[in-house]
């Protein structure tokens, strides 16, 4: 199998002196990950231009028979052949590799058993933290490359002493370590994101003074397995045929009362108000949904604040500056949506087993974990770090959404990240 | 295409090869001697159909056919496609029948005929190349008769040839017409047997890309896939490409001529980089060892590996070679043709396939095998080995 070949970690680490932009002066050879779009045709170039022998590779995730929708965003059968374009601009080799048997497996088998249980997964995590990274590392060093990049913006940083750290990438508004936080700690030696101090203007830029094909294309804004962005439909394929989670439902209140139906729970996030119909006395929210019930939670907009969350399946990429095991715990900045920035928190090690329906604000209750799917990993690791914690917000934070990521933060350097299992602290 | 240069060992001869010198020389004179369109009747046009004719009878004259059954095609896949298609819609009753191997020039077609309701029969063959009989025996013995029997004289994927004999001799029973897609055998082994409808191209031995031949017995009727003019005796409308046939026509004479002396000598240099590799690398898997097979074919398999990773990974070492038959590189699925011949643990291989020509010499081959166990070793153990220098590009 081919997850089954080990991954070697690392090149030593390279010295402090060279600069930290992502590239790196002594010739390698990298295997960059072209999806077809402007960011990582741009990081490509880049790389060519600083001397490297790059060999561009497309990952066909998705069977793209299977999507009548439209292919222009950069995963379609489009993306592959403007990659190829791109490569062939460069001069460099490419080649188009099949990972469509891991990607169903590790991204959308979990994105559709998340939605099954009422979550809201995180597709492009998962793709970052298995299929992308890993199965290209594994493909890298079968090409016999030195390193692999992608036009992901974030930085890696190399501090005079100890392994490399993941940065947010300069530009603000484009900055993806929201979405990194799983990459494998022992390959980011190896890891080369060229974008990392640009802006997503500048990197337009580039792409337009070097005739690339893909400078002017859009961002893609949907999930890429599901172009049209009917998850509804997507979900409908795969569940079994009258699967609870699309079936009708109550829309029930805090206190239980019920005020409407819906078509679905699949359909539901925490925070969203579109689908639940109209006809209430004030604007309302959902605030939880109870696979288990099929109930879709609903509350006004205070309802939603919540102290806190349960943070499992955590995966560490720097050191905690503090023992998550004390009384106070440790100050870390928490992100818990894209483009959302971070919150001041702090970090706790998660010693129970949080209840899934447990109402936001509620004090920590002992009990047995019914959530499908929650790990029930114990909160350490054998000595290593907590794979499950907990966060209190210096201030309460809105719409907390069980199955998102919350990313932790010191400054703008990624600590680690996990899922939210719950909301309360 | 340079076969090989300084960093670079072409071992793709079976998906393409280089145009041969001479063969070059003879189409540059025709493109500048000939202006005339062969279906006009004035001189120029009079002058172009001898010179076409002259071609068409220079490879019946290689084949001992007739120059009247020399029907000139754009290509290999367009002789299978003629050959399937065409003979499907001048014979509406009657089963296609084709063997498991083919290439998907004959595959595709055929799956198309049976999407438009056509019955199809796949024909299993064991790794030695004979047929399954008992399935040969039911598609021959139904009634109405198969409108037509495609099977292919080398496998393009593992050079394993086939037993067509044993096919020709069934159907000739019952009056079948039979179809042989020869491209892979045509300059590496004789070819036999007297097939009602013969598939060659003439870029797999030193040819032009573009053009091929289908040889028919015209006992065997055919629809035309072409509409709008009589040339090819109107099963292949359209102006000829005289240059062309000229140079696919002295291309595939010399394959003929030459075929008794480079068969040895691919075969010599084939079995000693098998029996290098698989020494190095014994896991390693030879497809089409089961039979015979022609002398320019070495497909491999690496248990254990991605299926699509081989051929990358060779050519950033320098050298060509195709994960199997060149028009499906880069597909996700495995090798039909892999898993009819070994079931399914044919998935869990990556395969390569080398293949040899007329320029492949001994240096070069023994020159490709230090890069290929490189490449071998680091895809199987999954480790990197560090680069030597900087090499100026």
């Amino acid at each position: 199998m081919p997850t089954s070949i080990p991954l070697q970690p690392s090149t030593p680490p390279r010295p402090a002196s060279l600069p930290s932009a992502g590239v790196p002066q002594r010739r390698e050879r990298v295997l960059v990950a072209m999806s077809g779009g402007v960011d990582s045709s741009v990081a490509a170039a880049l790389l060519v231009e600083a001397g490297h022998e790059v060999v561009g590779v497309t990952m066909k995730t998705f069977c793209y028979d299977e999507n009548q929708g439209p292919t222009r965003t950069c995963c379609g059968l489009d993306g592959i052949l403007d990659a190829k374009q791109v490569a062939e601009r460069l001069g460099i080799a490419h080649y188009v590799f099949d990972v469509e048997e891991e990607f169903t497996r590790d991204v959308i088998d979990d994105f559709v058993a998340e939605y099954a249980q009422g979550r809201t997964p995180n597709p492009c995590v998962r793709c970052n933290s298995t299929t992308k990274i890993r199965d290209l590392m594994m493909r890298g060093r079968a090409l016999g490359c030195d390193a692999i990049a992608t036009g992901h913006y974030v930085r890696i940083e190399h501090p005079p002493e100890g392994p490399p750290r993941l940065h947010r990438g300069a530009d603000a508004e484009k900055d993806q370590a929201y979405f990194l936080w799983g990459l494998p700690r022992e390959l980011l030696p190896q890891l080369r994101f060229p974008l990392g101090a640009l802006t997503k203007s500048q990197v337009r830029d580039l792409a337009r003074e070097r005739g690339l094909v893909t400078a002017e294309k859009p961002e893609s804004q949907e999930i890429c397995f599901v172009p049209t962005g009917d998850y509804r439909g997507f979900l409908a394929k795969r569940l079994a045929p009258r699967h609870p989670a699309l079936e009708p439902g109550p829309i029930v209140t805090l206190d239980g009362e019920r005020v409407g139906e819906h078509r679905g729970y699949a359909g539901f996030t925490v925070g969203q108000r579109r689908g639940l119909g109209g006809g209430f006395s004030e604007r309302l929210f959902v605030v939880e949904v109870r696979p288990e019930t099929r109930e879709v939670v609903v509350g006004p907009r205070e309802a939603l604040d919540a102290a806190g969350m349960v943070v499992e399946e955590v995966h560490w990429l720097g050191d905690l500056p503090g023992d998550p095991g004390s009384p106070e715990g440790v100050a870390v900045g928490v992100q818990i949506r894209h483009r959302a920035g971070s919150v001041p928190g702090r970090l706790f090690l998660d010693h129970e087993r949080p209840r899934p329906t447990e109402a936001p604000g509620e004090s920590e209750a002992p009990g047995e974990s019914g959530a499908p799917g929650a790990s029930g990993a114990s909160a350490m690791d054998s000595n290593g770090p907590p794979s499950r914690v907990r966060i209190r917000f210096d201030t309460p934070q809105p719409a907390v959404t069980p199955g998102q990521s919350a990313v932790f933060f010191q400054k703008d350097q990624v600590l680690g990240g996990g899922r939210i299992s719950a909301a309360g602290c | 295409m340079p076969s090989t240069t300084a960093d670079r060992i072409y071992l793709d001869h079976a998906a393409s090869t280089s145009v041969r010198p001479e063969v070059m020389e003879a189409m540059v004179r025709t493109l500048a001697e000939t202006p005339g369109n062969p279906s006009s009747p004035h001189r120029e046009g009079r002058a172009a159909r001898r010179v076409l004719e002259g071609a068409r009878a220079r490879v019946a004259a290689a084949l001992g056919v007739d120059p009247s059954h020399v029907i000139f095609t754009r290509g290999g896949t367009e002789s299978d496609n003629l050959a399937i298609l065409g003979r499907a819609r001048a014979e509406p009753r009657g089963a296609v029948v084709i063997s498991a191997l083919e290439h998907s020039a004959v595959r595709e077609p055929a799956l198309r005929l049976q999407a438009e309701g056509r019955p199809l029969v796949v024909l299993p063959f064991h790794p030695s190349g004979a047929p399954d009989l008992e399935a040969l025996m039911a598609a021959t013995e139904a009634s109405p008769p198969p409108a037509l029997l495609s099977v292919q004289a080398v496998n393009s994927e593992t050079g394993l040839v086939l037993d067509v004999d044993a096919v020709l001799e069934q159907a000739a029973t019952r009056g079948i017409p039979v179809h042989m897609d020869a491209v892979q055998a045509l300059g590496r082994l004789p070819l036999s047997g007297t097939p009602a409808l013969l598939t060659l191209s003439a870029h797999k031995v030193g040819g032009p890309r573009g053009f091929g031949v289908l040889v028919r017995d015209p006992a065997v009727a055919l629809m035309p896939l072409q509409l709008g003019g009589s040339q090819e005796r109107g099963l292949r409308p359209g102006t000829e490409d005289v240059a062309g046939a000229v140079g696919g026509a002295l291309a595939v004479e010399l394959a003929v001529a030459e075929q008794a002396t480079e068969t040895p000598r691919l075969e010599a240099l084939r079995s000693w980089l098998e029996a290098a590799l698989v020494e190095e690398v014994p896991e390693l898997r030879v497809h089409g060892r089961e039979g015979r097979r022609a002398p320019h074919i070495l497909s491999v398999g690496l248990p254990g590996v991605p299926r699509d990773l081989l051929p990358g990974a060779l050519d950033l070492e320098g050298v060509a070679a195709s994960a199997g038959s060149a028009c499906r590189s880069g597909a996700s699925e495995p090798s039909p043709v892999l898993v009819a011949l070994y079931g399914g643990e044919a998935a869990g291989v990556a395969p390569v396939r080398f293949s040899l020509g007329r320029t492949t010499t001994r240096s070069e081959v023994e020159a490709a095998l230090p890069r290929i166990l490189q490449v071998l070793q680091r895809v199987r153990t999954g480790f990197t080995p560090p680069h030597g220098p900087p090499t100026p590009a």
